[in-house]
């Protein structure tokens, strides 16, 4: 499932008195559920282990001179670099949290993140 | 006038420049850390942007990630609110560099300014009397200088403000350790450890005048505000004009504090603080190149919406007070400030969730605030809930109104300074209007004080 069809689903289910929904097809599982807290965020719970921004900036893919060749699919290592955030002088590195297979990419080659916003989920090995 | 403006701050102030920003037409970007999520300026602004985790270094005192976001949000210009980069030149200069405003004075008149000892050099340029002291920074073997000012001495941090970095010495033999201290927390506070020393005045009042001057060389000067009642150099509440001054003193020190701005050649709003000694002198002390905590005092017994004049200086345009260097005032205001610290364990912070929020109201009464009802307290910040701002006719109607607005005003969850301020409030000396800077050391030192305390609680059933 992607990021879009997950985020209409859960402004779909705000309108609603569900709390809670699962989603299950042949690629795995996603649970929803809704907290009762004022901020009616939904608390996604999944196999998929999200990347966050290490800061603000303008995510890059690739580190200046070098080529990009991640796609959706491919294998990742753990703390291997999936990109970097431009802040300032600085480039952020963005790493894998585990090693597994690069489910969602979520970001965009030189548009502007916010610290903490999901970048990749990964589906671990 | 800018089209939007970025808030580099949390909490009350940030709310507080956002509505302005409202009432003037000009779209609000606000920041916040993870750990502001819920803070009442995110929903209030037209945007919002993550910019770090909780740790103030790594979000609201990150300059690139401010700088980030005032780019990611394309704003104009930047608020600093106080505290954080507010008075921070490189910060200042980051903005012009990153061709945005920052809405506060030049790089040049916060180096020239909010170095204090650089400020000192300044006041003695334009005439203004200063509270003896050596001129420059001074290393750990000062101990000739100290003699020279005379015990007891106070080392100040140079780069310093909000009541931080401040020691008292009062024998040869704490000089090294008071330094000591000064120097890490003066380094920790404002990531400089460079102090200086003065001469102690005892319990002085503390005086300030708040200007403002714009780039068309219009300047003018509000009526002082009188906060001397302080504990551990934080103000605690603050009141305007001040009992102690009258009209002939208020012109003197009007002049000081508007000779000074134009020497500085600064644009903004600014404020210059004094001591007055017993006998009535006044002393310079320093200037803070910012909009104050303690403004709404101001506000209320003018009608001037400072942050308003913030940015028509900032944007270039003329002040709201192009006519009058002089400033009219009628009544009297006074600002309680709502921390959540519990008073009956020395002011050690409270932590934990607002449960009840009931703020007072009717005439006289204004409330800046970002708590509401259900509100975790982050951990990270500052301690300030609300200033409960009141005003009256004269001084004694503004006391009787603080008295009726802090016994309506109920708050579960947390403790705050609120049973300080109603004794405060009770007190016959703060009701003659007979105030220093020792006026909290003496309210809360008595020996029956736990009884007091006692009786504070027993007679106000939450």
């Amino acid at each position: 499932m992607d990021v879009k069809t997950l985020s209409k689903l859960t402004k779909w289910m705000e309108t609603t008195d569900l709390e809670e929904i699962t989603w299950k097809d042949g690629e795995g599982k996603i649970s929803l559920k809704l907290n009762n807290q004022p901020e009616h965020h939904a608390a996604l719970s999944s196999t998929l282990i999200p990347v966050s921004s290490p800061s603000i900036g303008i995510f890059r893919f690739s580190r200046p001179g070098k080529t990009n060749t991640l796609k959706e699919g491919a294998s990742v290592k753990k703390d291997q670099e999936l990109g970097a955030v431009e802040v300032g002088k600085d480039h952020k590195p963005v790493p894998a949290p585990a090693d597994g297979f690069l489910k969602i990419i979520s970001v965009e080659e030189g548009k502007p993140v916010e610290y903490g916003q999901p970048l990749f989920f990964i589906e671990p090995r | 006038m800018f089209k939007k403006v970025l808030i580099a701050n949390r909490g009350e102030i940030a709310v507080r420049v956002i509505r302005t920003l409202k009432e003037m037409g000009v779209q609000s970007a606000a920041v916040y850390s993870e750990a502001d999520r819920s803070c009442l300026h995110v929903r209030m602004a037209d945007e919002a942007v993550c910019i770090g985790p909780a740790m103030a270094r790594e979000s609201y005192l990150n300059i690139a990630a401010v700088i980030s976001a005032a780019k990611l949000t394309g704003a104009e210009a930047v608020h600093p609110g106080y505290g954080f980069l507010a008075e921070n030149a490189g910060f200042s200069e980051a903005c012009a560099k990153n061709g945005m405003v920052f809405i506060g004075p030049s790089p040049k008149s916060i180096r020239l300014l909010g170095h204090k000892t650089a400020a000192r050099k300044m006041a003695v340029k334009a005439g203004i009397p200063i509270t003896p002291g050596t001129m420059d920074c001074v290393s750990k073997n000062c101990g000739p200088e100290a003699e020279k000012i005379g015990y007891p001495i106070m080392i100040k941090a140079a780069a310093g403000g909000g009541g931080k970095g401040i020691r008292i010495v009062r024998e040869k033999s704490q000089l090294v350790h008071e330094l000591q201290m000064a120097q890490s927390e003066a380094g920790a506070a404002f990531g400089n450890d460079e102090v200086y020393l003065e001469k102690y005045i005892e319990t002085p009042r503390h005086i300030e005048v708040q200007f403002v001057r714009d780039s068309h060389g219009s300047t003018a000067a509000f009526p002082e505000r009188d906060c001397s009642i302080q504990r551990r150099h934080q103000k605690l509440l603050e009141e305007s004009p001040s009992p102690a001054v009258n009209q002939a003193l208020r012109k003197k020190l009007e002049e000081a504090g508007l000779s000074l701005a134009e020497a500085a050649g600064y644009v903004g709003v600014g404020t210059v603080e004094f001591l007055l000694d017993k006998d009535g002198n006044f002393y310079f002390m320093e200037v803070n190149t910012r909009l104050q905590v303690e403004h709404p005092v101001t506000e209320f017994i003018t009608g001037a919406d400072l942050v308003r004049e913030q940015l028509l200086a900032a944007a270039g345009e003329k002040i709201s007070f192009a006519n009058g260097r002089s400033v009219a005032f009628t009544g009297h205001a006074i600002e309680h400030r709502v921390n959540a610290e519990d008073f009956t364990r020395n002011f050690a912070p409270s932590v934990g969730r607002v449960e009840e929020w009931l703020l007072p109201g009717g005439p006289g009464v204004r409330v800046d605030t970002h708590v509401y009802q259900g509100y975790s307290l982050p951990i990270y910040y500052d301690s300030m809930l609300a200033k409960l701002i009141i005003w009256g006719r004269d001084r004694d109607l503004a006391v009787a109104r603080s008295a009726r607005a802090l016994d309506e005003f109920r708050v579960s969850g947390i403790k705050t300074t609120l049973d300080a301020h109603r004794l405060i409030v009770e007190n016959e000396n703060f009701r003659a209007g007979r105030t220093d800077t020792g006026f909290m050391e003496r309210l809360l030192a008595p020996a029956d004080s736990a009884d007091r305390l006692v009786g504070v609680q027993a007679g106000r059933p939450s």
